[in-house]
C-alpha cells in the first residue's frame, strides 16, 4: 500500500489515493472477525429459514401427490399422468432449492464484499494513524494529511491530529527558543570574561545543542 | 470509562466493562450495529414472510386433502324404514288395474273380475298379498298385521254380482267405495345404524382435528419465527454492541493518552484490558509515545548539558540560561 502519510506537495497537487482492492484487508483480525461474524449469522438464517421453506413445500407436494395417487389408482390408465405431475412437483421443489441457495450464494458474497469495504472505513484510517505513530517513534513530527472522504473515526482522527499539530508546534517553539538560548550564549560568550576550562564545556555543549537542533529541524520538516 | 490512574507499575490493571459505559463511540459503535442488526431483520422478515406464504399453501393443500376424504353417509331414518338401502331395488309399483293379478304367494286364484285391489305395501315384514281373493276389508286387515294398522275396515268393495254370474253377461265396471282410514307406520332401524352413525361422527371430529392441528402448527411457525427473530435482533444488538465496544474502548483510551500530549503530559501508558482488540494499534500508539518520551529526554540531555556548562562558565545568571531552565524545568515535568 503506498505511504498515506506521504507529504511533499500541497494538498491540491498531491496524487489521489485510490482504494485498491487488494488493500481492503488491512486489519485482518478486526475485518474478519465482524465480516465472518455477519456473513455466517445471514447464511445461518437464511439456511434455517430456506430449510422451512423447502420443508413445507415438499410436504405440499407430496400430499398433493398422495391425493393423486389415491384418485387414480382405479385406473391404470392415469398412472402416466401421476408420474407426470409427480415429477413435475418434484423438479419444482428441486428447482427452489437452487434458487434458494443462489439467492443464499449471492447474499453471502454481496454482504461480505460490503462488509469488507465498510469495515476498510474504519481499519483504513487506522492504518494511516498507526503509520504517523511509526514516524512520531522515530521523532518525526512531520504535516498530517487529512483522511480520505467517507472514511470513518474522523473525530479519533482529528483528535490524533490536534494532538501531532501541537506536539509539533511546541516543539517548533521549544526549537526556536534553544536556537536563541543558544545564540545568545554565543555573543555573551564574545563579550564576557569566561574562565578557560568551563568556556572549552561550554563551547561544546553549545554545539552539542546546535547539532540536536539541526536534527530537530530535521525531523520537523 | 474508567479514568486513568496510576497503579500498579506493571501497566496491567484490570477494569471491569460497565454497561453504563458501553456505548462510548456512538458514531461507530451504533453504525455496525444497527447494520448488523438491520440486516438480520430484513432476512428474517423477508425470509418469514416466504416461509409463511409457503406454510399457508401447504396448510391450505393439506385442508383439501383431508377434505377429500369422503365420511361415511349418516342413513337417512325414512330410508331405514323403508327397509331398503339405496343400492337396493324400487319396490315394485302396485298396479292400478284391478283385474290384474299381482305376483305373490296366492293360493286360489279369483276370477280376474273378482280380483281384490291391492293395497300398497305399507312397511317391510308386512304381508300385502296374504289373501287376495278376500274382500279388500279383510285383506287391510291382514296386510296391517300385529296391531299396526287397527283401522277400522278401509273399504268395502261392491261387486255386484260377482258370484255365480258370468262374467261375458256382467258388464266390467266395479263400484269402489273407500271409507276414511288412517295408518301408523312405525320406523325400523337397521342393524347397522349406529355403527354408521358413529363412524360418521368420528370421521367427522378427525377431519376437525386434523384441520386444528394444521391450523396450530402454522401458527406455531409463525410464532417461532417471531419470538426468534426479536429474540435475535435483541441478542445481537448487545452482542454488538459489546464486540464494538472492545474497539471502541482501545480507540478511547488512545483518545485520553492523546488528549494529555496535547497538553504536554507525557504520562505513562498502561496496557490494554482482556480481550480488547486493536491490540496493534495499540503497540504503534505506545512506540509512538515512547518516540516522543525519548525526544523530550533528549532535549533535557542537551538542555542539562548547557545549563550546567554555562554555570560553570559564570553565566549562570544570563537570561538565556534562565529560559533554559524553564524550558527544562518544563520538560522534565511532562515525562513525570
Amino acid at each position: 500500500m503506498s505511504d498515506p502519510t506521504s507529504i511533499g506537495l500541497p494538498d491540491a497537487l498531491r496524487p489521489k489515493h485510490h482504494r485498491k482492492l487488494s488493500n481492503y484487508m488491512l486489519d485482518k483480525n478486526l475485518q474478519l472477525r465482524y465480516v465472518l461474524l455477519v456473513t455466517l449469522l445471514s447464511a445461518g438464517i437464511a439456511g434455517a429459514l430456506g430449510y422451512m421453506i423447502y420443508d413445507q413445500r415438499r410436504t405440499a407436494s407430496e400430499s398433493i401427490e398422495r391425493d393423486l395417487q389415491v384418485l387414480t389408482q382405479s385406473n391404470a390408465g392415469d398412472q402416466e399422468f401421476q408420474d407426470h405431475v409427480s415429477n413435475g412437483l418434484q423438479s419444482d421443489d428441486q428447482l427452489l432449492v437452487y434458487k434458494m441457495v443462489a439467492v443464499g450464494l449471492g447474499l453471502v458474497i454481496i454482504l461480505s464484499a460490503y462488509l469488507v469495504i465498510m469495515t476498510h472505513k474504519v481499519a483504513g484510517p487506522l492504518f494511516k494513524i498507526s503509520m504517523y505513530f511509526d514516524r512520531m517513534a522515530a521523532g518525526r513530527l512531520g504535516a498530517v494529511t487529512p483522511l480520505r472522504r467517507g472514511d470513518m473515526l474522523q473525530d479519533f482522527f482529528s483528535d490524533f491530529k490536534d494532538m501531532h499539530e501541537a506536539l509539533r508546534a511546541r516543539a517548533s517553539a521549544d526549537l526556536a527558543a534553544m536556537e536563541r538560548a543558544a545564540s545568545s550564549l554565543r555573543d555573551t560568550r564574545n563579550q564576557a570574561d569566561y574562565r578557560g576550562e568551563a568556556q572549552g564545556k561550554l563551547d561544546d555543549a553549545l554545539d552539542a545543542l546546535d547539532h540536536h537542533l539541526a536534527d530537530r529541524k530535521k525531523q520537523l520538516a | 470509562m474508567s479514568s486513568e490512574k496510576p497503579g500498579k507499575p506493571g501497566g496491567d490493571r484490570s477494569y471491569k466493562r460497565s454497561w453504563k459505559n458501553l456505548l462510548i463511540n456512538k458514531r461507530y459503535q451504533l453504525r455496525f450495529t444497527l447494520f448488523m442488526v438491520g440486516v438480520t431483520s430484513l432476512l428474517m422478515v423477508g425470509l418469514g414472510f416466504w416461509v409463511m406464504r409457503v406454510a399457508n399453501e401447504t396448510t391450505t393443500v393439506s385442508k383439501a386433502s383431508v377434505r377429500g376424504e369422503a365420511c361415511p353417509q349418516v342413513p337417512v331414518l325414512g330410508d331405514a324404514a323403508r327397509g331398503h338401502d339405496d343400492d337396493d331395488p324400487p319396490p315394485p309399483v302396485p298396479s292400478m288395474k284391478l283385474d290384474e293379478v299381482p305376483d305373490g304367494p296366492t293360493g286360489d286364484t279369483p276370477s280376474p273380475a273378482a280380483a281384490p285391489v291391492e293395497p300398497a305395501p305399507a312397511a317391510e315384514g308386512s304381508a300385502p298379498s296374504a289373501a287376495p281373493a278376500a274382500p279388500l276389508t279383510d285383506k287391510a286387515a291382514a296386510a296391517l298385521p300385529t296391531g299396526k294398522a287397527d283401522a277400522p275396515p278401509t273399504s268395502t268393495v261392491d261387486a255386484a254380482g260377482k258370484a255365480g254370474s258370468s262374467p261375458a253377461d256382467e258388464p266390467r265396471h266395479v263400484t269402489v267405495q273407500i271409507d276414511e282410514s288412517s295408518m301408523t307406520l312405525t320406523a325400523t332401524v337397521p342393524p347397522d345404524f349406529g355403527a354408521r352413525v358413529v363412524a360418521h361422527w368420528i370421521c367427522e371430529i378427525r377431519q376437525a382435528g386434523t384441520f386444528e392441528r394444521l391450523e396450530r402448527g402454522r401458527a406455531r411457525i409463525l410464532w417461532a419465527m417471531i419470538v426468534t427473530g426479536v429474540l435475535l435482533v435483541l441478542g445481537l444488538a448487545v452482542y454488538g454492541l459489546k464486540m464494538t465496544h472492545r474497539v471502541a474502548g482501545p480507540l478511547f483510551k488512545v483518545g485520553l493518552y492523546l488528549s494529555k500530549m496535547r497538553a504536554g503530559r507525557f504520562d505513562k501508558v498502561y496496557n490494554l484490558r482482556k480481550g480488547d482488540q486493536l491490540v496493534e494499534f495499540y503497540d504503534h500508539f505506545k512506540l509512538a509515545h515512547g518516540g516522543v518520551v525519548a525526544m523530550q529526554q533528549a532535549d533535557i540531555t542537551r538542555l542539562a548539558a548547557v545549563i550546567a556548562a554555562a554555570e560553570a562558565a559564570g553565566a549562570g545568571q544570563h537570561p538565556a540560561v534562565a529560559e533554559l531552565r524553564e524550558l527544562l524545568s518544563r520538560k522534565e515535568k511532562s515525562i513525570e
